[in-house]
């Protein structure tokens, strides 16, 4: 396309539209850092003032919270951990080795994320429930990686057919096993793929609710979303509080998106849209 | 080497087998495990060690017998058109915005995702906020720039929920399609809108003969997957709404988890659980063959 006459005014227009948009963002923050006594009122502050932390320290002293941000923690590494253990050879096989019922396989990855979460949901709650898989991390790592690892290997094996075979073949013949490839040879080549891969795992791993509410019973192994969602029960009109643990389950999130930005949104296009 | 491709191949099956096992044991049996519930009558006793009785379509019935399924149907349909439609258009108006160059363009670009990566109960949780009848933002808002008569209580009149909760999930939705259709309007040849411009053509009939026609491929895509979200949503409205106020805004993923999780009706939420895959799994399918299509022509070829 050509390059426009006026582009500050592009950059005017999408900045503006840009802040509107993220005004909800912005407003979680700001109610956070604003006094209690200053929030609920007809007309409310643009900015706060003063900035406070007082709804920190009220959301921290929150029965479960710190426990809760923990268990989520524990939950999104055991996700990005589980679904990269099982996905890498998994799209590693199907996208370089010769086998019959290759294109079955990738065709049942699609049809795996399909269903609803809830369809699965009431299943798992019995049977985890017999298996004793129930309010443990386990149970909650097991039921997320069924959303993360379907996604992961469409998005992985595409990829991995890119590297040239040649290297591969190289290697073969100097006398390395299949996972030695795989190890020494594809996945060094691969790392933003894999990590923009772990990035969205993490994310799916974090932000997930149904598995949480429906499979973790107490506040042991409970993640920080149902406690949030929790929360609006208990104090629901402490604002102040509840955008705090709003933003504290924030953080990470743009963190990680922060950090592999480049990488997730080129996964993101890759898996969602081919060619 | 002795044989190779075969010892190759075998290395290969086993590199497929935790991962297929894993789904095998955590998402397909527990699906055909659903399919077996809802042909059984089982609630809360069964569970706890009492025998499960064989009750045929029973109840598939009862969900078809039942009002409020057919209420969630209605529901379920407005929810995801209007998501869609509204998510779609405002996308497709990003995306050709952000597909001209212009500084900062990449950085407010990965601004907007972050609307798209919020946990959904974050997000629900911060639209309550916003569209709370005395404190909310959005009714300041209107407000401030005199519109007062559109400040209103939106998620807790029955009549105005179904828009709260819409217009909520729009917001998640918008920076997903707009990032998906600015990579479709990347595709396109820039030397067709110059030599179309040089032609005398306007930049409207530019978009109406060169953009839209070409974007038609990655549209499709764009509101099948949209199609696919929107039907599965449940932690937004959860969180938001709980379904209510009474059932204004209970679609059928909340219908399935209150028959399920909150009646312990298991043989029935499997029943309404399948029906609910229905939708996805047609959406599915006719993608998956237009994949399929799109592979066997040549590039280009689809549009």
């Amino acid at each position: 396309m050509r390059p426009p006459r006026r582009p500050w005014l592009l950059t005017a227009t999408a900045t503006l539209t840009t802040a509107v948009f993220l005004l909800p963002v912005y407003w979680m923050v700001k109610t956070s850092l604003t006094r209690p006594d200053r929030i609920q009122t007809p007309d409310p502050q643009w900015a706060p003032s003063p900035v406070t932390g007082e709804n920190y320290s009220t959301a921290l002293g929150y029965e479960g919270l710190t426990r809760a941000l923990f268990n989520s923690l524990v939950i999104s590494c055991g996700v990005v951990a589980l679904t990269l253990l099982l996905g890498v050879p998994l799209a590693y096989a199907l996208a370089r080795v010769r086998m019959r019922g290759s294109g079955t396989m990738v065709l049942a990855l699609l049809v795996a994320q399909l269903p609803p979460a809830i369809v699965l949901a009431a299943p798992l709650f019995i049977l985890e429930r017999r298996a004793g898989l129930t309010d443990t991390y386990l149970g909650l790592i097991a039921a997320d990686t069924t959303l993360t690892l379907p996604f992961t290997v469409i998005v992985l094996r595409p990829v991995m057919r890119s590297v040239s075979p040649e290297l591969e073949e190289a290697a073969l013949v100097d006398g390395c096993g299949l996972s030695g490839v795989l190890l020494r040879v594809v996945l060094p080549l691969m790392v933003p793929a894999v990590v923009a891969a772990a990035g969205l795992s993490f994310l799916i791993g974090w932000g997930e609710f149904l598995f949480g509410l429906t499979l973790a019973e107490g506040p042991g192994v409970q993640p920080v979303t149902v406690l949030l969602n929790a929360f609006i029960g208990q104090h629901g009109t402490s604002w102040g509080a509840l955008m705090a643990t709003a933003t504290l389950i924030s953080i990470p999130v743009v963190c990680v998106f922060a950090v592999f930005q480049r990488f997730i949104v080129g996964g993101l296009t890759a898996g969602s849209v081919r060619g | 080497m002795n044989q190779p491709s075969a010892r190759r191949r075998r290395t290969g099956y086993l590199f497929c087998l935790p991962g297929m096992a894993f789904l095998a044991l955590f998402l397909a049996y527990p699906l055909l495990y659903n399919v077996w519930t809802s042909v059984h009558d089982v609630d809360l006793g069964q569970l706890l060690g009492g025998a499960e009785r064989f009750n045929g379509l029973d109840n598939y019935r009862a969900v078809a017998d039942d009002p409020a399924f057919w209420h969630s149907v209605r529901l379920s349909l407005v929810f995801t058109l209007g998501s869609l439609l509204l998510q779609f258009s405002i996308g497709f108006a990003l995306a050709l915005l952000f597909a001209r160059p212009f500084p900062f363009n990449g950085l407010l670009r990965s601004l907007m995702l972050v609307a798209w990566l919020l946990p959904p109960v974050v997000s629900g949780t911060l639209f309550r906020w916003m569209l709370d009848a005395e404190s909310g933002a959005y009714n300041a808002l209107f407000q401030a720039v005199g519109l007062s008569g559109l400040s209103h209580d939106w998620l807790t009149d029955p009549s105005t929920s179904m828009a709260g909760v819409v217009f909520a999930n729009v917001w998640v939705g918008v920076p997903f399609n707009m990032l998906l259709l600015l990579v479709g309007l990347h595709t396109i040849d820039p030397e067709l809108h110059e030599a179309a411009a040089i032609d005398g053509a306007s930049a409207w009939q530019r978009f109406r003969r060169i953009t839209l026609p070409l974007m038609r491929p990655v549209s499709v895509t764009v509101l099948l997957l949209g199609l696919l979200y929107t039907f599965k949503v449940f932690d937004l409205v959860y969180v938001m709404t709980g379904g209510g106020p009474v059932d204004a805004t209970r679609v059928l993923s909340l219908y399935v988890y209150e028959v399920f999780f909150t009646f312990f009706r298991f043989g029935q939420g499997a029943a309404a659980g399948l029906l609910l895959l229905v939708v996805p799994l047609l959406a599915g399918v006719w993608y998956v063959r237009r994949l399929r299509r799109e592979d066997e022509a040549p590039a280009g070829g689809a549009v």
